[in-house]
């Protein structure tokens, strides 16, 4: 598939901070393409070099093989929905959609036809008349999208299109996003902080920290797979362990040696030497608990805990376990509800274990990434996550 | 039961690995810019910022700056007996403003503005603050009633204060009636006359600024104050006075400097005994022809305005956004 | 919480004592007597001689062409400098810019007028109309800027990016969506700045020349050289014409705007 927005070797600077730093991406034609990153990650600055408002102090960027890097916004086949979706007050729904066929001087007639056309797609046909400032936030997010659609765009810039929704609404604007991108079948490119959006609507992420792109995948890839702790710990949640690699008996299992727990066995896809100092990270989910030890099978990792804390969440529990003095979190599915079971308790004694597959071995970590994850606080006063 | 190792997730996983740069450990090294591309959007940034400034710039510089300075230097020149400004410099201008009678008039100015500005405070910040506290409606409303004066001349409202306070006039005949003054009196041409038009003409200028401040304060804060023991006035003065502090400094502006450099108000109501450095200024270039010496005292009262100017718009730096301020009476 | 009464009555008294001369002053227009204590019964004496008197025609053709001539080029002038001000406002020349027009805001107008008269006088301009002017034009401008500044701090910039996005050039962007969307803070702006031409007194004195009467400087001149009465009348006709051309203003910019009372707020940016 043809690479059909590229970035080559961005820069840009705003007085003392690099907000993007050397980045290279590409993204195919088609598709659904999210740049997922904490505040600040540079992702709404990549946005902004797409669309022209911004011009990069290094690189260049391209749309269907033009380079595009000089043009404004308003010469580039680009068309971008905005974060507070900058409706035109003065103007009906009708006319701020037709804006930009009106701009390019197409014929009366077929402004009109098209504009229908639009307003059938969001189904907002008798609102055609209104004013932005008598819709709903949802209405105006979909006038927004057939505002930019109607000029049939290369790609559609999408600038955390869903930030100021409520949680009931943003489900559902989710699901029609979804459904436009498939009718209509562009290039999407979406920018957002909430790694659920980017994961179900995505085809695939980049992840993006301090200017930087950490990884860039499909959903299952930067969830199952990630490169560095900054991925792990910033999607989803995920137990980090510091040690070293001990031994690599045969080329597809390690033997990892992390203090105070006996010998830890990892799946090696990195294909890592003895001595490598790695974290080992193991996502909550993929932690099995039970009060009773069971049964040894081999490729497994076995360990003795306590319970910490236990906190119900109905559909399941987390539990945080304290197994050779590290804090761990298991969350556990209650996929059977058995009237006669025990539930696992503060201070109870338990096994935990994960299958060798599951967990995974990252060369490329920082301290500071631990910070990401959720971590209940001992005592009052006690900062969480050490921020 | 064989279960598909985590490499099948992803078969060019290894691959990738050489093909995308790995992020690292420490905090990333800041890139050289190379000279990249050539759009420059900086000048046609500059050049637009030039184009919509450039006009008032102008404007404003021909029209306010060398005037001012016109202003400083023709009071280093003699007057010219025929009226007018005479050739050559000297500080004669100058020195002879030292007199007794100058300083009389600059300090009756002075007391005369404070005085006014502080009656203003007091009666804008309850007025103010009731407005903030109005509902919807009704803050429109109390806003025009507070306007619409402003709305008729401004000569005309000093007129009519002039006719009541006539010997003839209205006020004068209450008062006699009431008993509190005899014939003799004159309520016209004094001090007491100047401050209570002054009050009355700049009073609107001060509860704007103090509504403004008063509409964005968080009175929620009062109410926390009550919460954990104040009293209606300890929470006034501790809590509410301190948060409408910018509006407070705006508002003092807005009277003090105006009613330095009054004019009309002295002129029609002060008299002999109520005349202000405004009205000696008018005197100097009508009366006498003297334009250096009205120029000297022009340049004692730019300085005189310029102190408080300064004084307060450095307390107010502090904020982010400065307050619109509301210009002198017309 | 009980709130006490005090600040009302503050404000009513205060409300009070704003209105008294104003009241006394249209009473008195309808009063023939020659002083205002004594009530001689409703006469519009004082009317017809407004009418029939020349100079108070020639003074308001004069006002009416100075102010009307003011208001557009402040408009033109102060929406340009608002725009500059906020889009620009970091920078070295925008912090020069600001002060400049915050100056004749804060300078007492007799400064303003007496330097301008010994500008006009050093570089030999006739004095008349056209100094007037000039004169009004360099304090206008600067309160119309910071009516249409107070509008721009509220105007979110994104819509214009969007208009940019959707394929409008700058200028067509400043024209479909920039200056529409600033309209009733210009209106606003353009009210004031007519407003302030037709009241102004203290810089009109000093740069007028003779035969260049405005409305407020033969105002000026009744009352210190006599006929006093004739200014009732004369002032509750001004204050029957503003107040009508407010309301119906009022009534514009609230039809275009949905929200709120926009009224005061903003005519006067707070």
């Amino acid at each position: 598939m043809a690479e059909f927005l590229e970035f080559r070797g961005v820069s840009k600077r705003f007085g003392a901070v690099q907000a993007v730093n050397d980045v290279s991406l590409e993204i195919k034609k088609g598709e659904f393409f999210s740049l997922l990153g904490p505040s600040g990650c540079g992702k709404t600055t990549m946005l902004r070099l797409a669309a022209g408002f911004e011009e990069p102090d290094a690189g260049r960027v391209f749309l269907d093989g033009r380079d595009i890097t000089g043009l404004p916004p308003d010469k580039r086949k680009v068309n971008t929905i905005f974060q507070s979706y900058a409706l035109f007050p003065h103007m009906t729904v009708r006319d701020n959609i037709a804006f930009g066929l009106i701009i390019a001087k197409r014929p009366k007639a077929e402004i009109r036809d098209e504009v229908d056309r639009m307003l059938e797609l969001i189904r907002m046909a008798d609102q055609a008349a209104k004013k932005p400032d008598q819709l709903s936030g949802g209405q105006k997010q979909r006038v927004a999208v057939a505002r930019a659609l109607i000029n049939r765009p290369d790609v559609l810039l999408l600038d955390e299109p869903l930030a100021a929704l409520d949680l009931k609404l943003r489900q559902k604007m989710l699901i029609e996003l979804d459904l436009i991108h498939d009718q209509v079948g562009i290039t999407f490119l979406y920018v957002t902080h909430d790694q659920a959006e980017a994961m179900s609507l995505s085809d695939r992420i980049a992840v993006m920290d301090g200017g930087r792109i950490e990884q860039v995948g499909a959903p299952a890839e930067i969830y199952e797979s990630p490169r560095t702790s900054f991925v792990a710990a910033f999607i989803g949640d995920t137990n980090f362990l510091e040690g070293r690699v001990e031994a690599c008996p045969d080329r597809e299992y390690c033997r990892l040696a992390i203090a105070g727990l006996p010998g830890i066995h990892c799946f090696n896809d990195k294909s890592l030497q003895p001595g490598q100092p790695i974290y080992l990270s193991i996502r909550p989910e993929k932690i099995h608990i039970s009060r009773e030890r069971p049964e040894e099978k081999p490729q497994r990792n076995y360990l003795p805990a306590v319970i910490e804390d236990v906190i119900y969440l109905g559909s399941n529990t987390k539990y945080w376990v304290r197994a050779g003095g590290y804090r761990i979190q298991v969350f556990r599915q209650h996929a059977r509800y058995f009237l006669d079971e025990k539930p696992l308790r503060w201070k109870d004694e338990a096994w935990i274990w994960w299958h060798a597959d599951d967990g995974f071995m990252l060369d490329h970590f920082r301290k500071a990434d631990e910070d990401l994850l959720a971590v209940p606080p001992q005592s009052v006063g006690e900062p969480l996550n050490g921020k | 039961m064989g279960r598909k190792r985590r490499k099948g997730i992803d078969p060019d996983i290894s691959q990738k690995r050489g093909s995308e740069p790995l992020r690292r450990t420490s905090d990333g090294r800041s890139s050289e810019s190379a000279p990249g591309c050539r759009f420059d959007p900086i000048l046609k940034r500059r050049r637009a910022e030039w184009l919509t400034s450039l006009p008032t710039l102008t404007w404003l510089g021909l029209f306010v700056v060398v005037p001012t300075v016109l202003v400083f230097v023709i009071a280093f020149r003699p007057a010219n007996p025929y009226g007018g400004i005479g050739g050559g410099w000297t500080l004669d201008t100058i020195r002879s403003l030292w007199t007794p009678s100058y300083l009389a008039i600059a300090w009756r100015t002075l007391w005369i503005s404070l005085l006014t500005t502080v009656i203003c405070l007091v009666l804008a910040v309850p007025s103010g603050y009731s407005i903030a506290r109005a509902s919807e409606k009704w803050r429109g409303r109390l806003l025009m009633l507070v306007i619409i004066p402003f709305w008729t001349s401004f000569l005309v409202r000093v007129f009519a204060w002039k006719s009541l306070l006539h010997p003839e006039g209205l006020i004068k005949k209450a008062l006699e009636a009431l008993g509190l003054v005899g014939t003799a009196t004159t309520l016209l041409y004094n001090p007491t006359a100047v401050v209570l038009v002054m009050v009355y003409t700049f009073l609107p200028f001060t509860i704007l600024p103090i509504y403004a401040a008063a509409e964005k304060f968080d009175f929620r804060l009062v109410e926390a104050a009550r919460d954990l023991g104040a009293s209606s006035a300890q929470a006034f003065r501790r809590v509410f006075l301190p948060g409408i502090s910018r509006g407070l400094l705006t508002a003092f502006l807005v009277v003090f400097i105006p009613a330095l450099g009054s004019y009309i108000i002295p002129d029609l109501v002060g008299g002999p005994s109520g005349e202000m450095l405004g009205n000696k200024i008018a005197q100097r270039v009508f009366t006498d022809r003297n334009l250096p010496h009205a120029s000297a005292l022009s340049a004692v009262l730019v300085l005189a305005v310029l102190a408080p100017l300064i004084a307060v718009l450095a307390l107010q730096r502090k904020a982010k956004k400065s307050d619109i301020i509301m210009g002198e009476a017309p | 919480m009980r709130r006490s009464r005090f600040p009302l009555v503050v404000t009513a008294l205060v409300l009070a004592f704003f209105y008294l001369p104003i009241l006394i002053l249209v009473v008195n227009s309808f009063n023939p007597a020659r002083f205002s204590s004594r009530w001689q019964g409703f006469s519009l004496v004082w009317y017809a001689r407004l009418f029939e008197s020349p100079e108070i025609w020639q003074a308001l053709r004069n006002t009416l062409i100075v102010a009307v001539s003011v208001t557009a080029v402040s408009v033109v002038l102060g929406t340009a400098a608002a725009f500059a001000l906020h889009r620009y406002g970091a920078s070295r020349l925008q912090r020069v810019h600001y002060t400049l027009i915050y100056t004749p805001l804060v300078v007492p107008e007799i400064l303003m007028g007496i330097s301008l008269l010994m500008f006009f006088v050093a570089a030999g301009v006739p004095l008349g109309l056209f100094t007037i002017f000039l004169a009004h034009v360099t304090f206008c401008a600067s309160y119309v800027a910071m009516t249409v500044l107070g509008r721009l701090q509220d105007f979110d910039f994104s819509v214009i990016e969007a208009a940019r996005d959707l394929g409008a050039s700058p200028w067509q962007s400043a024209r479909k969506v920039l200056i529409p969307m600033l309209m009733p803070g210009i209106v606003a702006g353009a009210l004031l700045a007519f407003t302030l031409s037709v009241d102004d007194f203290v810089i009109t004195f000093f740069v007028a020349g003779p035969g260049s009467t405005t409305l407020p400087l033969r105002i000026y001149s009744m009352i210190k050289f006599g006929a006093p009465p004739m200014i009732n009348a004369l002032s509750t006709l001004l204050l029957a014409v503003t107040l009508t051309a407010v309301l119906v203003s009022q009534r514009l910019v609230n039809r275009r705007n949905s929200a709120g009372n926009p009224g005061t707020k903003e005519k006067f940016g707070t």
